[in-house]
């Protein structure tokens, strides 16, 4: 096996038109945080993005960030933070989950897993905020697309179908996002000894309010007992806890807590320091209440409406819901039909469930990304064919057949 | 001019039959005689006309299929078509194709409140899904200015934008799932009411496709809780080149305002003459900036923005007091297209989108343009996200005028390019750019993208001549059809 770790966009060409030509399957790693993550591979060949790393372009009045796709995240976020601009999809580190040490991501690998976390309700995942990419498609071809703008219609967004596709489709080289001003305040308000029941129902009625909230989660009593954030907070004694985070400017900021507290006026309701509710939305992104736990993980996307119901099919003991109910984490024990009752799921109620976490046999034999019905699965790997049509790049990451 | 694949000669000796055949699918839906075709020779660019081979309006996402499979299995091509209010001429039929529009398909079919959600088809208008939950609190952000008319298919090929993206994103933004025909007439789901849908994001890219990869037979629009508050104010400055500064220092402040939209001196004129909604005669450009959310946000907003303004060099910044008069405002700025028409005969509506900053050198090149030109031309946009709407007037009876005016064009466009921007921002490519796209793509590129296109549509049938410079036989792109789940190169060990 060979390891390759190109130093710019012309070594990449270079190393895939060699795998390409010798019909050479490459796995695509950057920081490899999330190698864990998706189907195993079995690959000829590394191909290792990190060195493709740096701040490209960076317009603070034009809300525009070009960075090379290895690019550390802290690193990124930290060159933002200094103009008082962030990423509004918050992307989430996962590392954590996978015993890495944090701090590593790189935003490529953000892209390629859209990796996104509470602010998603408000400001939608990864793809909604990659304006333009350039890529190498596995027959070794250096790809430009989309723009340097916000608003721009011009050919197929082939940007958003890089989001998410796990490095089946290119090796992303330079990724430019649109980014937004950081909110002056972020603040978090706990509902406190809610059922699931209820304080699945409280994040809807949240979501309807015109408040644009940026954080809307729901945590059991057992995940709450566990979670250091929670301790942190001292709300690791509650049974049951929703979170409502809004955004805004000092005086709006004040405004929208009141409302939020005449709404929920029957609850048993606490304001949270800005500080700890950050902290607690980004461990709920990463996962990180599950971290430790020794169980499969899985993720599952059901209309909001039908998450409690889920959550009591999946018969899940450990669980919790972010973006309004419209994410589940669920810790699950490692069973051999545990992806047929999560089908059945999905099935019923309409959505997904992707295998987050579990050994590499589980997820080389289970059903890793939801299954695709045949049309659609034909269409997807005609998809993969017009960009990798040796399939040499990720093979099998997603699909065994993709 | 314009270039459109040549018509297949044997397939215009088959209308009558292709026609009857289509009776049988779409019983009372098929218009095949040219008098009646008249109506459906094309779209809002309004240069280019052309009769379709016949003209098709299903009822069913099943019709739908079933004329697809028809017409793949008879090698006929295919333009889907909403309301027919394209600006770049996505929807202009082609002599021997079948036109499919998706009109009668104008059914909402779920509002799930507690979802957050409406569930329409095709050909539902724009404006009639906020209509439908208006009552609710809730509305559909994406308000391009054809709203009335526009369908929310069209919406979905073109990803369409308008007047409040600047904060609530284009149509791919709030936009959650659709059931897409293929070209052969199979039908996949993309998204739903969950958030995406596990696999690859193909919903990503079948919005603004232009009617190249498939038919929407159904579509899931997310929708949002109606701010409490909004406030419209009205920027005034005797400078063109202060407004557009103006611009920049109000999103480089942080505030994202609801939509922010600019007017040159010419339109001014043009739009007090045509409805008079009371803009001030002595400035040289206005910004009209909204701002939304919660009172006091508004507030906050409002303050800041008056402050910018004044020191950018404002000579007037007026607040709306009322409703009424906020509706007189944005009435003119709606009007803008309509009271540029009635200056001369024909009139082209540019888009492209540029970096904020480069606003004001980009306006005082296309000044200098208009006068090379000898063309009037007037500027009218949104400010906000640098999508320019330069509105080019001209009179096509005037020898020379329309190609004259299409170079005028072509040179915006391609100035948009050169200082860091694209070549549209909310129209589309359609037929009207397509000679353009090599300004901004390489060879390379554009082979990607129609790649892309053959995954869908490997026969070449669906919209052909559109969107891409020249027509390429997915064979030519070097495709390979995956078919029957079979993979390219499935003889080969794989490790």
């Amino acid at each position: 096996m060979n390891h390759i770790t190109p130093q710019d966009e012309n070594e990449l060409v270079d190393a895939v038109r060699g795998a390409a030509k010798a019909r050479r399957q490459v796995e695509l790693v950057s920081a490899g945080t999330k190698r864990n993550l998706g189907r195993p591979i079995e690959a000829d060949d590394i191909v290792d993005l990190s060195k493709l790393s740096g701040i490209v372009n960076y317009e603070p009045d034009e809300l525009i960030f070009t960075v090379m796709a290895g690019t550390p995240l802290v690193q990124a976020m930290a060159a933002l933070k200094e103009n008082r601009q962030m990423l509004a999809f918050s992307p989430v580190d996962w590392a954590g989950l996978y015993g890495k040490e944090p701090g590593n991501a790189t935003l490529g690998g953000v892209v390629a897993a859209n990796a996104c976390g509470s602010r998603r309700i408000k400001s939608g995942a990864v793809r909604d905020h990659l304006i333009g990419c350039k890529f190498v498609n596995g027959a070794g071809e250096a790809i430009k697309a989309g723009g340097r703008v916000v608003k721009n219609v011009t050919g197929f967004d082939l940007p958003k179908i890089m989001c998410g596709a796990f490095g089946t489709l290119g090796a992303l080289t330079e990724l430019t996002f649109r980014v937004v001003p950081a909110p002056e305040r972020a603040s978090t308000i706990a509902l406190r000894n809610c059922t699931p029941s209820e304080g699945l129902t409280m994040l809807r009625k949240a979501a309807s309010l015109a408040l644009e909230p940026t954080g809307l989660a729901y945590l059991p009593a057992a995940v709450c007992r566990e979670s250091p954030a929670m301790i942190d907070a001292a709300l690791a004694q509650t049974n049951g806890v929703a979170l409502i985070r809004v955004e805004g400017a000092a005086d709006p900021i004040i405004d929208k807590l009141a409302r939020l507290r005449n709404v929920f006026s029957k609850q048993d309701i606490v304001t949270l320091e800005d500080d700890v509710g950050d902290a607690l939305f980004g461990e709920i992104g990463c996962g990180t209440p599950f971290a430790e736990r020794d169980t499969d993980i899985w993720r599952l996307s059901v209309p909001a409406t039908s998450v409690y119901d889920a959550v009591s099919e999946s018969e899940a003991q450990f669980w919790y819901a972010d973006w309004a109910g419209e994410v589940l984490w669920l810790a699950l024990p490692a069973s051999p039909d545990i992806d047929e009752r999560l089908r059945k799921i999905t099935t019923k109620f309409g959505g997904h469930a992707m295998l987050f976490r579990a050994d590499k046999n589980a997820r080389a034999r289970l059903a890793t990304f939801e299954p695709e019905p045949p049309a659609r699965a034909a269409l997807s790997r005609a998809v993969k064919a017009a960009f990798d049509p040796l399939r040499i790049l990720n093979p099998g990451r997603m699909y065994e057949e993709l | 001019m314009l270039e459109l694949p040549e018509p297949d000669e044997q397939i215009l000796a088959r209308r009558e039959e292709i026609a009857a055949h289509l009776r049988t699918i779409v019983p009372d839906g098929v218009i095949a005689d040219d008098i009646t075709l008249t109506a459906y020779d094309g779209d809002a660019l309004t240069a280019y006309r052309q009769i379709p081979l016949v003209c098709v309006l299903p009822k069913t996402a099943e019709q739908v299929s079933a004329l697809l499979a028809y017409s793949a299995r008879e090698n006929i091509r295919v333009v889907p078509r909403g309301a027919g209010t394209s600006l770049s001429g996505g929807a202009l039929p082609l002599a021997d194709a079948i036109l499919v529009s998706l009109t009668r398909m104008s059914k909402i079919v779920e509002i799930d409140l507690d979802n957050r959600c409406v569930v329409a088809q095709p050909g539902v208008t724009n404006a009639s899904i906020t209509r439908a939950v208006e009552a609710d609190g809730y509305y559909y952000a994406p308000d391009p200015s054809s709203q009335i008319a526009c369908t929310i298919g069209g919406n979905v090929a073109e990803n369409s934008g308008g007047i409040h993206c600047l904060k609530y994103g284009l149509t791919t933004h709030n936009l959650l799932g659709v059931e897409l025909a293929l070209p052969d007439g199979e039908r996949v789901r993309l998204g739903g009411k969950q958030t995406g849908d596990g696999g690859l994001d193909i919903l990503g890219v079948v919005a603004g496709s232009e009617g190249l990869l498939g038919v929407v037979t159904e579509i899931t629009l997310r929708i949002l809780p109606k701010p409490p508050a909004a406030r419209t104010m009205l920027l005034a400055f005797h400078s063109v080149s202060d407004a557009a500064r103006t611009v920049g220092e109000i999103v480089a402040a942080g505030i994202i305002p609801a939509a922010l939209e600019f007017m040159d001196r010419r339109c001014i004129d043009a739009v007090e003459a045509f409805c008079a909604p009371g803009y001030p005669m002595d400035a040289e450009a206005i910004l009209i900036c909204e701002v939304d959310g919660m009172e006091s946000e508004v507030r906050d907003a409002t303050e800041r923005i008056t402050k910018l303004a004044r020191d950018s060099g404002a000579h007037s910044v007026h607040e709306c007091h009322d409703e009424a008069e906020r509706r007189r405002i944005w009435s003119g700025r709606k009007a803008a297209f309509a009271a540029m028409g009635r200056l001369q005969p024909d009139m082209l509506c540019m888009d492209g989108t540029i970096p904020r900053h480069a606003l004001p050198k980009v306006l005082s090149k296309i000044a200098a343009m208009s006068e090379r030109y000898g063309l009037g031309c007037c500027n009218v946009f949104h400010a906000g996200d640098g999508n320019l709407h330069p509105l080019i007037v001209f009179d096509v009876m005037k020898p020379g005028e329309l190609e004259l005016a299409e170079n005028f064009g072509a040179e915006i466009l391609k100035l948009c390019v050169e200082v860091g921007g694209v070549l549209s921002g909310e129209h589309g490519i359609g037929v009207e750019k397509k000679g353009l796209m090599g300004e901004m793509f390489s060879e390379t590129d554009l082979a990607q993208q129609e790649r892309l296109k053959c995954a869908f549509d490997i026969r070449g049938l669906l919209n052909p001549g559109k969107v891409f410079p020249t027509l390429h036989a997915c064979v030519e792109q070097g495709h390979m059809h995956v078919h029957g789940g079979k993979l390219p190169f499935g003889h080969l060990p794989r490790m």
